[in-house]
């Protein structure tokens, strides 16, 4: 039985008020794992983390209210505070040492990609934290820019402007590290 | 300005990461489901605790003998870093048990004794129980109002091989409709040895004062260590097979004891099975580790003066660390055992 057909057997016995849950984790897992890549962490705590938000996420779903947010939304939330209590617990942050290397990459593809990722990762650890915090919400997550709103009680044009000027600046800085 | 060099890295979560959250989900929606379908807004649940090492020592009663002989041989086999609650249909196991479905014959007569259980034996202080015991006492600093330390004992119980027999196993899944699990042919005769480690097992009462008008002889809170038990399994053994087997008899459907056989780790989960009426379990929170509460109502027993005691609430709380499992048995809805847990160094 394929993951997907096991959250639809158990739809049924969950009220969702027209969530389908299934839906939810198939699309939005990603995002709430690239989240934490975007953070700075590495595979395997992006994992252990994206496990402890969709598990506080699962319990908690019958709190889940449609009108207040997007479930997007609700789960990045839930993702954030995952977050923030693993930073508060653990420092310092590793940056990225590793990335997934598709089937169709050569070794070649693979090593350079491993290689951007990983500058990456050292220029997002040198972002102050609210400007990390966006960037991985942006860009990890996807959220729009009304959700980051949302989430971090900042206003919709002062998301899009510190977003603006952060890309630019790393823009030049990865631009200075030579050819990609 | 292009952001195409921050985008372009996201990744595709690895699929065995997926699979595995995917499972874990599904067995959190497993026990909401369990919850949702319960007669109060709360789990009904009383539990047979058979598989349980500690639990057995305290021979906690529950209602149906062969199932906690079964239950006992399956549960024992894991080794103990987390409890997961199963539920039990009583209802099921009766119709199997009347359609010919023999548990001793099929399950039981599969186990040998390699050292018997003994009596536990009282000793002087929990200091003098955990030497007898090998292991490092430790004890609640925080206890239940007006409760003391009324008495240490230290149990045995033994050790035993388990030899399959794939004809009975085929025959009980068989029986429980459970076809679709295939019993390999190679665990003929094979065995797994598991010995059970000693358990210290700590009393505290109330002492009796005037006008105390609890029953006589309630035991009280009794706190239960002891080191993980050992379990040899002949490698290659698939532990989730015979353990969809035990979740099918145990009444769950073929989907639903495989998706739960997904979700779990085999080799360290124990799994305790719970009979569907009249208690209640959810997870908790025991110093960091993931401990299982499970509340019920004590079985009716005649008193010395042969009337019928009225049932009363029980709980029990289970959790584990790297090396030690404990129990904690007593009455009430488990609020105090929790409060003694928390207090244990």
């Amino acid at each position: 039985m394929g993951g997907v057909r096991i959250l639809e057997w158990l739809a049924p016995a969950v009220p969702t008020e027209g969530v389908d849950w299934a839906t939810v984790y198939r699309e939005e897992m990603p995002r709430v794992f690239n989240y934490f890549r975007y953070r700075g962490l590495d595979r395997t705590l992006a994992e252990d983390l994206t496990s402890a938000t969709f598990e506080k996420a699962w319990r908690a779903r019958d709190r889940y209210r449609r009108e207040r947010a997007a479930v997007s939304t609700w789960l990045l939330a839930i993702a954030r505070n995952v977050a923030i209590d693993h930073f508060r617990r653990s420092r310092p942050e590793v940056p990225f040492v590793e990335d997934a290397a598709g089937d169709e990459e050569t070794p070649e593809m693979a090593a350079l990609r491993a290689g951007q990722s990983l500058r990456l990762g050292e220029l997002l650890l040198e972002l102050p934290e609210r400007e990390r915090e966006l960037l991985a919400l942006k860009y990890g997550a996807d959220a729009t820019n009304r959700a980051i709103a949302t989430l971090t009680g900042l206003s919709e044009s002062n998301v899009g402007t510190i977003l603006h000027r952060t890309v630019v600046s790393l823009r030049s800085r990865w631009d200075e590290g030579g050819p990609q | 300005m292009s952001d195409d060099f921050l985008s372009r890295l996201r990744e595709e979560p690895r699929p065995e990461f997926k699979d595995r959250l995917e499972g874990r989900l599904h067995e959190i929606d497993l026990r909401e489901s369990e919850r949702r379908q319960a007669p109060s807004s709360y789990r009904r649940f009383v539990p047979a605790l058979a598989g349980v090492s500690l639990a057995a020592a305290l021979a906690l009663a529950f209602s149906l003998e062969p199932v906690r002989a079964a239950a006992r041989e399956f549960l024992d086999l894991f080794r103990v870093k987390r409890f997961a609650a199963v539920p039990v249909d009583p209802a099921r196991l009766e119709r199997l048990a009347k359609s010919g479905l023999d548990f001793k014959s099929l399950v039981a007569d599969q186990i040998e004794v390699v050292v018997a259980p003994q009596e536990p034996e009282v000793v002087g202080s929990p200091e003098a129980g955990a030497a007898v015991a090998g292991i490092t006492a430790r004890q609640p600093s925080v206890l239940p109002r007006r409760a003391e330390l009324a008495e240490t004992k230290v149990g045995r119980l033994g050790s035993f091989r388990v030899r399959l027999d794939t004809a009975k196993l085929e025959a009980l899944a068989l029986a429980a409709g459970a076809d679709e699990i295939e019993i390999p042919a190679w665990w003929n005769g094979m065995t797994i040895d598991v010995e059970m480690p000693p358990v210290l097992a700590m009393r505290y009462a109330r002492p009796v004062a005037p006008g105390d008008t609890r029953p006589a002889g309630d035991p009280g809170y009794v706190f239960m260590q002891s080191t993980i038990p050992q379990v040899d399994l002949p490698e290659g053994f698939d532990l989730a097979a015979i353990g969809r087997l035990g979740l099918r008899v145990s009444g769950m459907s073929a989907e639903e004891a495989l998706s739960f056989s997904r979700a779990i780790d085999w080799r360290t989960t124990l799994l305790v099975p719970v009979m569907v009426q009249g208690g209640t379990f959810r997870e908790v929170d025991v110093a960091g580790a993931q401990g299982l509460l499970v509340s019920y109502e004590s079985p009716v027993r005649p008193t010395s003066e042969g009337t019928a005691r009225r049932p009363r609430q029980q709980s029990l709380l289970l959790w584990s660390t790297a090396d030690q499992a404990f129990a904690i048995t007593g009455p009430g809805g488990g609020m105090d055992l929790l409060e003694m847990a928390q207090s244990i160094r």
